[in-house]
């Protein structure tokens, strides 16, 4: 598939566009049960892919898998050094990639602590402060600064954790069925804050059982069935193009 | 009755003189427990996360091995130590018989598998995901730990708390490793037990009523910190 949208961050930094990071052959059991058969997928910067599938299928093991949290039971990675066995990249994978749950996880601490988290620990207190101010800013969260973080509603959770990926700033960011149970306003602005991230350049994978919801977000969509991938030709670039307005700097870009 | 009163009495004047010799004993009995508990508690953690978290083979035998150990009563710890550290014994030459040091150790074998279970069960409860998250974010593996254990901090103090208030009034390890030496080895549990034979009631008293106070504030402080990690999680 051609990659039409050029993103900002890609042009700005001149880094290097080719594939980020490549997964060949991931193989994951459970007792006795396949869960993943031989999954290869291979991941790109500012590239938004869709990962679909039935419940039970798998999504939520091979994204966890991909983020380096849990250990496939065979299967290669390549995160630019050529390919590698698993064991002895996972600490590269673990660096580039972040996971974020279904129903992300606060820490029982204030929104600000839980967003502080996603720094690195070696950080002057001025920049400390700087950077929190600034995510808090970016996902529209300053006024719960100081608020409980497990007392926030399902979207508020959402943006937090969206606020500690954008810290982080990761370069593949999963998400697990990143909007289910909200309502359409948080919907969009999760999708808003995702787009953001896509064009700071992050490869994302978000898996869903509702496909349609994402399409204007994604590149790509692949379907995980009988621990296989394959991939699924129903977002065509026109639609991609048209299913949402794109700003006029990306316009620009295209012409 | 008459002598009950009396000996009461005299037991609150004790307390509120600043008997030295009273004070002597409650300070033993502190600086042991609280020294078996400082040493205790770092390994019993790591011990605890390892049965939570970790997959290795013997995982379920250790887990049952320290429920078991929970209700090991203190004298047969008491038993086993002696005949350890006794001059007969294969850690004779370290002369610890009849010291605080053995008394030490008595109360860490006795606190190790409260503390090791509270824990596991607290760091067991821990959400998942809160492992996953610390790790995602870019914590190692140390910061995850800590990370957890924050998570269920309140899990954490009720051990401590539970694993305190058996060993500050226990008198069957202490008795037969310390000797209840005056000044030296006599704690709380050992000088209540033995001088109240003796027929000296008011020290007695005394010393119960400072445990029974201590008893108060620990569980207080345990159902405080249990009823937190109710509303926690
Ligand atoms: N730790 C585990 N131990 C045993 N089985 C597991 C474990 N994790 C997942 N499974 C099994 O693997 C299968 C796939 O689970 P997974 O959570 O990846 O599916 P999913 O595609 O994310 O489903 P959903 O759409 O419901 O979230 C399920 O049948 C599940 O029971
Ligand atoms: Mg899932």
């Amino acid at each position: 598939m051609d990659y039409f949208i050029i993103s900002r961050a890609r042009v700005d930094s001149q880094r290097d566009t080719m594939i980020n990071i490549q997964f060949k052959g991931i193989a994951k059991h459970y007792r006795r049960r396949t869960i993943l058969d031989g999954v290869d997928i291979s991941l790109q910067d500012s590239q938004c892919t869709l990962l679909c599938g039935a419940n039970g299928a798998g999504k939520t093991t091979l994204l966890k898998i991909m983020a380096g949290l849990v250990r496939p039971d065979s299967g290669t990675l390549n995160t630019g050094l050529g390919e590698m066995k698993w064991r002895r990249c996972i600490k590269a994978l673990k660096e580039k990639a972040m996971y974020m749950h279904q129903q992300p996880y606060m820490f029982d601490a204030s929104v600000r602590r839980n967003i502080a988290y996603a720094l690195p620990p070696m950080l002057s207190h001025e920049d400390r402060d700087k950077r929190i101010y600034e995510a808090l800013a970016w996902a529209n969260l300053e006024p719960l600064a100081t608020a409980s973080a497990t007392s926030l509603s399902g979207g508020e959770v959402q943006r937090v954790a969206l606020a500690r990926a954008w810290l982080r700033s990761p370069s593949v960011l999963l998400l697990d069925e990143p909007t289910t149970n909200m309502d359409h306003d948080a919907r969009l602005r999760t999708h808003n804050l995702l787009r953001q991230l896509k064009d700071q350049g992050m490869a994302i994978v978000i898996s869903s059982h509702d496909a349609l919801q994402f399409q204007s977000l994604a590149c790509r969509q692949l379907l995980l069935k009988d621990g296989k991938i394959s991939p699924v030709n129903t977002i065509t670039q026109a639609e991609n193009v048209s299913a949402f307005p794109i700003n006029p700097l990306q316009q620009h870009q295209q012409v | 009755m008459d002598t009950l009163n009396n000996a009461t009495f005299e037991a609150i004047q004790l307390l509120a003189s600043g008997d030295s010799e009273l004070w002597n004993i409650i300070g033993i009995s502190f600086k042991v427990s609280t020294t078996a508990i400082l040493i205790a508690t770092p390994p019993s953690l790591l011990l605890a996360f390892l049965l939570a978290y970790g997959n290795f083979p013997g995982r379920r035998l250790l887990i049952s091995v320290f429920s078991t150990l929970l209700s090991i009563p203190a004298v047969v710890v008491g038993l086993t130590l002696y005949l350890i550290l006794s001059r007969q014994g294969p850690l004779g030459d370290l002369k610890l018989l009849f010291t605080q040091s053995a008394m030490v150790l008595g109360q860490i074998v006795l606190c190790v598998p409260i503390l090791v279970a509270m824990c596991h069960s607290a760091l067991q409860a821990a959400d998942r995901r809160a492992w996953e998250t610390a790790r995602t974010l870019g914590a190692g593996p140390a910061r995850a730990v800590v990370t957890v254990m924050h998570e269920v901090r309140f899990g954490l103090f009720a051990a401590l708390l539970a694993a305190y208030g058996r060993i500050i009034a226990e008198v069957g390890a202490s008795m037969m490793l310390g000797g209840n030496i005056l000044n030296a080895t006599r704690n709380i549990p050992t000088a209540i037990a033995l001088e109240t034979s003796k027929g000296e009631f008011s020290q007695g008293i005394a010393l119960g009523i400072v445990l029974l106070i201590l008893a108060f504030i620990l569980n207080g402080l345990l159902h405080y910190f249990q009823g937190k990690g109710r509303f926690a999680t």
